[in-house]
């Protein structure tokens, strides 16, 4: 609504509702809400990391205890997966692991791409049965994209928010199944673009995998396998 | 080595070398702060079984999301027990009944300039309790309940006997002051 003109009963109201959020006082649904809202605006972000800090002064007051012997070994079964056993492991498995937990923590995340494909021209009848969305977006990231697979063979991706990073470039990856990630290259921020599906990609494209965007070195991770933090990703959900 | 490093450089150490999937950096890391984080969840949770259960649910998120920790921008242990202390309260909130929204005056049009970033944490340490000494003293042991136990309004409300809608306007007005005091 206004742009500027905000009174400072305004603004104390807005800084008063991030302290609550930082505090947990919020009911679930709107914690969530002004979640979203933090993320989206970088006033409120900055009074979000404000009152964390300051608050976290307060940290001392929380008295040491010391957990039950057991909780380390349950913990590194769960963070590690089942190699844990075997000792040291290649990074190549602790990799097929974290993308794993993603893949599986990733099915969790609403799709809000509902009407996307009402403005792609159908071509048939099978085109449409093989339209796939997803909606890409990373808590602590404001890079947010909306994902749709044409059913011709091309991703079309439209950002919706994200800044280009300084020698830096965002990758696009597909994780099916408890398959290492496919690159699918290195992918514009801040602009709409497509993306030519390879026939290995295509192959396990449909509900249930991810896409993923990550940030990597200029030019793309050298070796196929991301290194870079994941700064969006979505479920694959068919329309 | 460890001589010239202060114990909170050790940790945010700790924490890239997660980032890089070392394990036995998790363990170390692990060893260092469980304490600490265990009490964060014992208290906020106040019950044993489900503060193991939420600790562990914390490591594996710390391990997962190591990559996330900036270096330089909050203290590595403040990451770590904001970490394990909002794990705690999403379990509380999941916990409570769904109750009404509270007014929310916010206005998300205009991004503004860019403001400064928090300052270093350890210029505060003081400073939260000298402003929090400016406020009526039940007030500022609302906001520390709130803070460190999690307390939810209803909760605040009835340890305070006071209506509910009293108890958020007696907090916002609070928090309104301190942000004047920690500003200033």
């Amino acid at each position: 609504m206004s742009t500027g003109e905000d009174s400072d009963r305004d603004i104390e109201g807005r800084n008063a509702l991030v302290a609550e959020y930082v505090l947990g006082l919020l009911p679930s649904g709107q914690h969530e809400r002004v979640a979203r809202l933090i993320e989206n605006d970088q006033r409120l972000r900055a009074e979000r990391d404000f009152w964390q800090s300051r608050f976290s002064a307060l940290d001392d007051q929380f008295e040491e205890v010391v957990p039950p012997r057991h909780l380390l070994g349950a913990i590194e079964a769960r963070a590690f997966g089942e190699t844990v056993a075997s000792g040291p492991v290649a990074r190549f498995w602790d990799n097929l692991n974290l993308w794993r937990g993603i893949a599986a923590g990733a099915l969790a995340v609403a799709v809000a791409a509902v009407g996307f494909n009402l403005m792609q021209p159908a071509a048939d009848v099978s085109s449409l049965t093989t339209q796939l969305v997803a909606a890409l977006e990373e808590e602590g990231s404001n890079v947010k994209f909306v994902a749709l697979y044409d059913g011709a063979g091309n991703v079309r991706l439209t950002a919706l928010s994200g800044e280009p990073v300084p020698d830096k470039d965002f990758e696009l990856w597909a994780i099916q199944g408890g398959n290492n990630p496919v690159s699918m290259g290195v992918i514009p921020v801040a602009e709409r673009s497509s993306v030519a599906v390879t026939p290995d990609v295509l192959a396990g494209l449909g509900e249930g995998s991810v896409l993923a965007i990550t940030l990597e070195q200029a030019g793309g991770s050298p070796d196929g396998l991301p290194h870079g933090p994941i700064v969006a990703k979505g479920a694959v959900t068919r329309i | 080595m460890a001589m010239t490093q202060t114990p909170s450089q050790d940790i945010a150490e700790l924490i890239s070398r997660c980032a890089l999937r070392d394990r036995a950096a998790f363990r170390l890391l692990y060893e260092r702060t469980s304490a600490k984080l265990f009490g964060v969840t014992l208290r906020i949770l106040r019950d044993r079984s489900e503060a193991e259960e939420a600790v562990q649910e914390v490591y594996v998120k710390i391990w997962q999301r190591a990559d996330r920790y900036v270096a330089g921008t909050t203290s590595p242990i403040s990451w770590l027990v904001a970490v394990a202390r909002n794990h705690s309260l999403d379990v509380l909130r999941a916990r409570r009944p769904p109750s009404d929204d509270i007014d929310e005056a916010i206005d998300i049009a205009d991004s503004g300039p860019s403001p400064e970033r928090a300052t270093q944490d350890n210029q505060q340490r003081g400073q939260i309790e000298n402003c929090l000494g400016t406020l009526e003293p039940d007030r500022a042991d609302a906001v520390r309940g709130a803070y460190l136990d999690g307390y939810s309004y209803e909760e605040l409300a009835s340890r305070y006997a006071v209506p509910l809608n009293t108890m958020r306007t007696w907090l916002r007005r609070s928090l309104i002051k301190l942000k004047d005091c920690l500003s200033a």
